[in-house]
């Protein structure tokens, strides 16, 4: 059976929770994301973003609840691999592999899931590692390469197994200012080809340039959903005006 | 020399009652019974022995083919062998694992110039083949003794695990009583190495045998002379020693009177020069000068002998650290999980136990004690070779358990998250991902590893293992050229040590990845 409420839906979650033993770190979220949408997750430290977004490609399976992805329900007996091919996912320390070159970092997975010969692979590589600036960084070790490119190649590394949903954790909470532009304008770009995308981070002029909503947590919770318009200049929870308070006094 | 010799007992014949049980048997027993009854411990048709070729001229090695002892136990062996219509089998080993090895029936009897003792007869029968007395043997130069009181204070060597060891207690105890201090005795795992000592002043004086004397002097004759020669009675004949079984004793005995009766004994003494008038043709062989003898360490460095043993040496030790390594991943993997199992703690008490018991431990309980419990091991195709692998790949794979576990632990955990998040499978991620790290650092204390392993298989000479250290040993007690046999084996450890250093860097060199300022200038 088909799960026709959620076709115009790209991602919809119902009653999500999330426990690490009997702390809840998610509990009992409800948001849906409709496909080409951008959404900009906030929220105090520890307020469970991560987590949030890890159970999306499911690196952190989720306890109860529904998960919905591209019409699919996603749950403990699903092939978290398939999912994964789908929803590609940009850390903030990169998590390259430091043993292989840029470009190996980028065929891997092409090569080993999608079952890619080498030379399908290393084409899709070339043509990301150029989209996001460095096409001639690919035979270099990750160690060789600074905080800005590292971050570069995680992301041509993602864009390489082609999903259709962008997942980014924090993804310029590492680098100096200098190459948070450079990561960002990326990121502006791939906004514009209208991938699906989750980004937390706290990067507020980017949030209000690119996001279609914001979702603000805390404790676990989703507080509110807004575009970034009234987020910004009127948010409706207490707990966000103060959220907000604190960002701007740094 | 004369006074040497002046100081030797003639060795008696044998008991009367002996050649008195020949004569009985044969009077009595009608001709067609007197077909000889076989002992139980000739099985299949084989007679096994256990010895410890390092007591010439009664079991030793002459020639480079430490496998194959020559001395006159051998010959003897061979003459009850052919009197029992069975084929001779010679297991050789250190001379601790003698009677273990007896017990645990991996040889038929134990034939290596071994003093007849009651304590000894307690466990096992034993029957007389060869008269001997206890000698007290010092340097040249040190004036003879009239009384064993003299040695009162003085440091004395002996072979460990010997009879003599007992005796000299005995004589301590007497000392003590008298209130005089007893002497200090040091004990050493072969009898060259006893007489070394003597030899480079460290210790008064060495107990030894005079038959063995005998043979040592054709070397040695102008360096060492005996001291006294104590009369004890307990310590006159050397023995063949066998499981307890009447029978079997009765059989034996009669065999050995037969050959003393019709002469094959006294052949083989005259052969072996075990009495001390034949001693006086022998020439001199090459004695040990105070200089380096090149020629000497140069036939060492180029034995068949040498290669063979350092060959075991290095497929020993390959063959362990192989099987420890694939062990040791699986477990470590299981080790290093968060949750908690039944498997995990049986794998840390598998691990822990390892770790604490001594190696030397571990390979005599695996060649001497296991086989009580599980015959099987007691059979022929669990050779020494075997018996070591599987003690030192066992032993090895708790070391390098934590070795792994340490390594795996210092692969980042974002790494299985960012590898997982690309939908790689968990094999992949083990494969491609982590292990190639883990590896890395895995690599130099592996090979640290290994080398001390390389080292440590020379603890398997105790279970008879012909390897480097054994063959070496061995070789010294034929030669007595100890810096020469021992230096040439250094070169044989630091070759294959060298060997793995060099191959250690050539793979290290590889993972230049690990290392920003190498990657650069190899990129330019
Ligand atoms: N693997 C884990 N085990 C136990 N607690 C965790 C784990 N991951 C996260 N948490 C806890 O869950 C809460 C939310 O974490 P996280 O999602 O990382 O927050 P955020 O990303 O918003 O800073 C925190 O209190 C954190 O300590
Ligand atoms: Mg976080």
């Amino acid at each position: 059976m088909q799960h026709e409420i959620t076709t115009n839906s790209m991602i919809s979650v119902r009653g999500m929770s999330k426990l690490f033993g009997k702390f809840v770190a998610l509990d009992r979220v409800d948001f849906d994301i409709s496909r080409g949408e951008k959404i900009v997750v906030l929220g105090p430290s520890g307020s469970g973003k991560s987590t949030l977004i890890r159970t999306l490609n499911q690196i952190e399976p989720h306890d109860s609840g529904t998960l919905i992805i591209d019409g699919k329900l996603i749950n403990a007996k699903t092939d978290p691999i398939q999912l994964r091919c789908m929803v590609g996912m940009v850390f903030q320390n990169y998590n390259l592999f430091p043993h292989l070159s840029v470009l190996e970092n980028c065929i891997l997975a092409p090569m080993r899931v999608r079952r890619m010969t080498r030379m399908e692979a290393t084409a899709l590589a070339r043509r990301y590692l150029e989209q996001v600036g460095i096409p001639d960084q690919a035979d270099k070790y990750p160690i060789q390469l600074s905080g800005g490119q590292q971050q570069r190649v995680a992301i041509a590394r993602a864009l390489c197994m082609q999903p259709e949903v962008m997942l980014f954790d924090e993804p310029t909470a590492a680098l100096d200012p200098e190459a948070i532009v450079g990561v960002v304008g990326i990121m502006d770009e791939l906004a514009e080809q209208g991938i699906t995308t989750v980004c937390v981070t706290h990067e507020m002029a980017f949030s209000r340039r690119i996001a279609d909503r914001i979702v603000f947590m805390d404790q676990g919770k989703i507080v509110e959903i807004t575009p970034p318009e009234t987020f910004f200049t009127a948010p409706q929870s207490e707990r966000a005006q103060n959220f907000l308070n604190q960002m701007l006094r740094y | 020399m004369t006074s040497f010799f002046s100081h030797l007992r003639l060795p008696r014949r044998l008991r009367p009652v002996a050649a008195l049980a020949v004569a009985f048997t044969a009077a009595v027993l009608p001709a067609s019974a007197r077909a000889e009854q076989i002992p139980s411990f000739v099985q299949d048709g084989t007679l096994t022995i256990c010895t410890n070729p390092t007591l010439p001229p009664m079991t030793f090695v002459k020639g480079q083919d430490v496998t194959h002892p020559e001395g006159f136990d051998i010959d003897v062996a061979q003459a009850l062998a052919t009197r029992w219509h069975a084929r001779l089998s010679v297991i050789t080993m250190d001379f601790t694992g003698l009677f273990p090895s007896l017990s645990a029936q991996r040889c038929g009897l134990v034939m290596s110039g071994i003093i007849r003792t009651p304590a000894r007869e307690k466990s096992f029968d034993a029957v007389s083949y060869q008269d001997t007395a206890l000698v007290v043997v010092g340097r040249k130069a040190t004036p003879t003794l009239s009384s064993m009181d003299e040695l009162s204070g003085k440091d004395v060597a002996v072979e460990s695990g010997t009879s003599y060891v007992t005796r000299l207690g005995v004589v301590n105890d007497a000392l003590i009583a008298a209130g005089k201090p007893p002497m200090i005795i040091q004990q050493y795992p072969t009898e060259e190495q006893v007489v070394q000592q003597v030899l480079i002043g460290r210790v008064f004086a060495f107990v030894s045998q005079d038959v063995e004397l005998f043979y040592r002097m054709r070397q040695l004759r102008d360096k060492l002379h005996v001291l006294i020669t104590p009369d004890i009675p307990d310590y006159r004949h050397f023995a063949i020693y066998i499981r307890q079984n009447p029978e079997d004793r009765t059989l034996l005995q009669n065999a050995i009177s037969a050959l003393d009766g019709d002469g094959t004994l006294q052949t083989f003494r005259t052969k072996w020069s075990v009495t001390d008038q034949s001693t006086k043709g022998g020439a001199a062989e090459a004695g040990t000068g105070g200089m380096f003898d090149w020629g000497a360490f140069f036939s060492a460095l180029t034995s068949m002998a040498f290669l063979h043993g350092a060959f075991i040496t290095l497929s020993a030790a390959l063959i362990s650290h192989g099987i420890a390594i694939i062990i040791s991943v699986p477990i470590a993997i299981v080790l290093n999980s968060p949750q908690k199992s039944l498997l995990k703690v049986t794998l840390e008490g598998y691990v822990s136990l390892f770790r604490a018991a001594p190696t030397l431990l571990q390979l005599l309980f695996i060649w001497n004690a296991v086989p009580q419990f599980f015959p099987i091991f007691r059979e022929q195709w669990f050779t020494p070779f075997l018996a070591t692998i599987l003690a030192l790949s066992i032993n090895e794979s708790a070391y390098q358990v934590e070795i792994n576990r340490a390594a795996l632990s210092a692969v980042d955990l974002g790494q299985e998250l960012g590898a997982s998040a690309l939908g790689l499978s968990r094999r992949d991620i083990y494969w491609r991902v982590i292990f190639p790290q883990a590896f890395r650092i895995a690599l130099p204390p592996t090979i640290n590893e290994f080398i001390n392993l390389l080292k440590i298989t020379s603890l398997a000479s105790v279970i008879s293992l012909q390897e480097l250290l054994a063959v070496t040993q061995i070789q010294v007690a034929r030669t007595f050229a100890f810096t020469e046999y021992y230096a040439a084996a250094l070169i044989y450890y630091l070759v294959m040590v060298f060997f793995f250093l060099f191959l250690q860097k050539r793979v290290e060199r590889r993972f230049s990845w690990s290392d920003r300022k190498k990657v650069v200038s190899n990129a330019a």
